[in-house]
């Protein structure tokens, strides 16, 4: 009779597939580093001025150049969703086989934890501030690093549902080294380049060690 | 008789075959999966994976959808919102029946 504990094996191994190639890292790399260069950029005057300098030589057409962070963003997420796929299909699945995610990986559960989170560290920040501990820019600060302590999280939740370590060791990274962020003298969109710095590092370096074990991995079984 | 013992009378025999419950748990676990990947993970010799699948189907717990990847044929598999169901409904008197043995 399969036993419970199989089927749990099971249901683990099949949510991990995903993850399991670093691929995914190296997607969720890309996609927070874009996004925090881009609300840098959105912040800094020098930005602004070619914005503006745009809109009075080329009118409307400007706001196509103004929204050029996030188009590129989005192309490039997308665009690794490609790359993800065929790299998938010619060599990492092809004898393994595909499966397509669920669509909802992050358990409710998890979800609502991770605003907890966010909404509690906000709160903090705006107490300190009422009780005159810190400056009112300590709140825009922690915006991004309470994103980075509920992101952290959802990692290692995640991680430890699908009994994918690594997760909870990068969750765990990310998390603790986003506090950096409050102790350096930042402003709104220096906090959000540092914060996405960190998660860019951490994950692509996760997702690049894990893709580059799998491959050699797969070459030691082919040779052999 | 105990209501656990009652309800393992009314098992939901097409999932509780071992070969056809590890089918269904992977698809539980994923939007779909592919022959290959199912044949992987059960360990299934590749005509039982295929007459267990063809079971399911017919007992309206799983889509099969055939196509074609580049030059080679495809078969994915994925759970119907009735084999879900199924499933969680099994699960449930299974673990309540494994803790009434525990007593």
């Amino acid at each position: 009779m399969t036993t419970n504990t199989q089927i749990d094996q099971l249901i683990q191994k099949t949510r991990r597939y995903e993850f399991a190639d670093g691929l995914r890292d190296v997607q969720f790399a890309l996609l927070i580093g874009l996004s925090s260069v881009g609300a840098w950029l959105a912040l800094q005057p020098f930005w602004m001025t070619i914005i503006m300098k745009a809109s009075i030589k080329y009118g409307r057409w400007a706001a196509v150049l103004g929204m050029a962070p996030i188009v590129v963003t989005i192309l490039v997420v997308w665009g690794m969703l490609g790359v993800m796929k065929i790299i998938r299909q010619r060599w990492l699945w092809r004898e393994s086989g595909t499966v397509k995610p669920s669509r909802w990986v992050v358990p409710r559960g998890v979800n609502l934890i991770s605003t907890v989170i966010f909404l509690v560290a906000i709160g903090a920040a705006a107490g300190m501030w009422l009780l005159g501990w810190v400056q009112d820019t300590f709140i825009l600060k922690m915006i991004w690093v309470a994103t980075g302590w509920s992101f952290g999280y959802t990692l290692a939740a995640v991680g430890m549902q699908i009994g994918l370590t690594r997760y909870l060791y990068v969750g765990l990274a990310g998390g603790l080294l986003s506090i950096i962020a409050l102790l350096l003298p930042l402003d709104f969109g220096q906090t959000a380049l540092l914060i996405g710095a960190i998660w860019f590092c951490i994950l692509l370096s996760s997702g690049l060690v894990t893709l580059f074990t799998l491959i050699s991995e797969k070459k030691e079984e082919q040779n052999e | 008789m105990s209501d656990e013992i009652k309800d393992l009378t009314n098992i939901d025999r097409l999932i509780h075959e071992p070969s056809r419950l590890a089918i269904v748990a992977v698809l539980s676990a994923c939007e779909s999966a592919d022959f290959t990947f199912l044949l992987n993970s059960t360990g299934l010799s590749k005509g039982n994976l295929s007459a267990h699948l063809t079971k399911l189907e017919e007992g309206g717990y799983i889509t099969i959808t055939k196509s074609f990847k580049g030059r080679y044929p495809n078969t994915s598999c994925s759970l119907t919102k009735e084999g879900l169901r199924a499933f969680e409904s099994y699960r449930k008197q299974y673990l309540a029946f494994a803790k009434h043995m525990q007593k």
